[in-house]
């Protein structure tokens, strides 16, 4: 496992030191939530109806701020499988498989540098809403232990999302495929989800196509903490049963990564 | 012990091109031995092999001593690459790219900082090895990709086609430096290359290879040798002529190589030409030019590889160049 620590550097410092991708990065949680939070209120056209579109959310931010981490978990993840065809087409690829470094290692390290990344971008993205007029409100006894599954399910959402588009990537050589893949499976993980809108505001048949969706899971862990803070014990049912779909989901994904990476890599 | 052994190392493709077919190969420690064969040929199929980026078909193959497709990770312990492929990293620094490199080999970091800082040295880099690979110059980046070859010790050392791309300078200049490696590291080193001169310049003994085949292994001289003859190529107005020649000159083993010209062999042409011409104007044949080319490694790859070039292979092997050579420039 020698060349996992030394690739994930390499990854998260070629982040760093490139200031467009770097500053483009931390832009994007903000656009989200200036875009869909602020301009898209759900709830303006029927504001006495605002209490139960939202689910008991204070405002539209607090009610969407799980959907937007986790959307935007979707699309920094994208770039970690981008990331594996330009290593290719660029040569780095050759050099790393001709070491005797594993070669899911390779792979993961795209995976560990695009979780950092969304980590990174998450933390901000939550910040910002805090600050912001009218912008995210945390229940009166939100605590640490809530901190903690939210960082957690991010995490997961993160290694997620980088794993799925890495495993994709694996076998792919040209940036054009990934593209268009990419595309093609972005939008129905966005919106036939729960990250964006309530299910009592969907159609039934995407509202029921929704429920299956990591995008889903992880919006509601971390909608369902924000909006309550102490959780009744229904609701505490329906964080954890989301909390465990996302982690065997993700556990199954990462390993189909690891050997995927091992067997088929090539340069 | 041989530093690398092959027996009946094959390779077919699953499109069914043999790349690679039956080759034995012995080469002893501390030598520098050369693969020399035109585009295609199977060189650089041979070298993955050797290095474990790909698994033979049939035979097998041992590389410092370990089997390459039982032992593979111990192979690529050992095993040092310069691919034709440029593989540094361009948003990292030439030390950042040396640095991951040694990791990779578990290299512990103060040992890895001294065999690295004797390397760039080495090969002159050192002004300019912490700047972004990005920055270099082609024969920089080359440079650097010869030393990321070196920084865990291997025993053996691949360079394929190292001077790919480069001007005729600084081509010199990389075989002084991969001269001064071989002495100071006291390594084994197998190159591969399509530049003749490259080849004789560098390496104790050769292997041509043709076709995935080995044509004929020697050490440069005595492959000059073999030869013993002057090569003379007569080119006629039209290709009749160039047929009747060949008829003509069959004592002296005249083939045809292109429409208009044909090759013959002269154990000294010096004093064969009166009589050769004298025979040529008998029927009235004067050939428009006459070129003679001594015995060198240009005439024993000739001689054994033949004129015709390898249209399919060739196309992809300089469309890559191309591709490098725009990734140099920029």
């Amino acid at each position: 496992m020698s060349g996992l620590i030394p690739l994930t550097m390499r990854e998260i410092k070629k982040w760093y030191r490139n200031p467009t991708f770097f500053i483009v990065g931390l832009l994007q949680p903000l656009f989200w939530i200036a875009l869909f939070g602020s301009a898209f209120d759900i709830t303006r056209t029927a504001p006495q109806y605002s209490y139960y579109i939202l689910q008991g959310a204070p405002n539209y931010i607090t009610f969407i701020i799980g959907g937007i981490a986790t959307t935007t978990a979707l699309f920094t993840g994208m770039f970690a499988g981008m990331n594996i065809i330009w290593d290719r087409r660029l040569g780095p690829l050759g050099r790393f498989l001709a070491s005797p470094i594993r070669r899911s290692s390779i792979v993961m390290s795209k995976v560990l540098g695009a979780t950092v990344r969304i980590i990174v971008q998450i933390f901000i993205l939550f910040l910002a809403a805090l600050l912001i007029p009218s912008g995210l409100i945390l229940p009166k006894n939100f605590n640490i232990l809530d901190v903690l599954i939210i960082a957690v399910t991010v995490l997961l959402i993160g290694i997620f999302f980088a794993s799925l588009f890495s495993a994709i990537a694996i076998r792919i050589t040209r940036q054009e495929t990934i593209m268009g893949i990419v595309n093609l499976v972005n939008l129905p993980l966005m919106f036939a989800s729960y990250a964006l809108f309530p299910k009592n505001l969907m159609a039934p048949w995407i509202g029921n196509i929704a429920q299956y969706n990591p995008v889903s899971w992880s919006a509601i862990i971390i909608r369902t903490i924000i909006i309550n803070g102490k959780l009744s014990q229904a609701q505490w049912n329906t964080v954890l049963n989301n909390f465990v779909y996302l982690l065997l989901t993700t556990l199954f994904v990462v390993v189909i990564t690891i050997i995927l990476a091992e067997k088929e890599i090539r340069n | 012990m041989y530093s690398v052994e092959t027996y009946n190392l094959t390779k077919i493709y699953s499109n069914g091109v043999k790349a690679v077919d039956k080759i034995n190969l012995q080469i002893n420690e501390g030598e520098i031995y050369g693969l020399l064969g035109p585009n295609g040929a199977g060189k650089t199929t041979t070298i993955k092999m050797l290095t474990t980026a790909l698994k033979p078909t049939e035979g097998s193959a041992k590389v410092a001593g370990y089997d390459i497709v039982k032992e593979s990770t111990k192979v690529r312990m050992n095993v040092g690459i310069v691919p034709q492929d440029l593989t540094a990293d361009e948003d990292l620094t030439g030390m950042e790219n040396l640095l991951i490199v040694s990791k990779f080999y578990n290299v512990p970091y103060g040992k890895a900082k001294e065999n690295i800082d004797k390397l760039v040295k080495l090969v002159d880099l050192r002004d300019s090895i912490n700047k972004l690979v990005g920055q270099y110059s082609g024969g920089m980046r080359r440079r650097l990709e010869l030393i990321m070859g070196l920084v865990h010790n291997p025993r053996v050392l691949f360079l394929d086609e190292p001077t790919l791309g480069l001007d005729v300078q600084t081509r010199t200049l990389m075989w002084e430096y991969i001269r001064d490696i071989q002495q100071i590291e006291n390594i084994t080193i197998i190159l591969t290359s399509h530049y003749l001169e490259e080849v004789d310049a560098l390496s104790n003994r050769l292997s041509i290879i043709n076709k995935g085949k080995i044509v004929v292994t020697g050490t440069p001289e005595e492959l000059k040798k073999s030869i013993g003859v002057d090569i003379v190529i007569l080119t006629f107005k039209n290709g009749k002529e160039a047929l009747q020649a060949t008829d003509i000159l069959k004592t002296y083993k005249a083939s045809r190589i292109t429409e208009l010209s044909i090759k013959i062999k002269s154990s000294d042409f010096s004093k064969d030409s009166q009589t050769i011409l004298g025979i040529l104007k008998e029927s009235n044949l004067e050939p428009l030019r006459i070129q003679v080319e001594k015995p060198s490694l240009d005439t024993v790859f000739l001689e054994y590889v033949g004129r015709s070039l390898p249209d399919e292979e060739g196309d992809s092997d300089s469309r890559k160049m191309m591709l490098m050579m725009r990734r140099l420039r920029k």
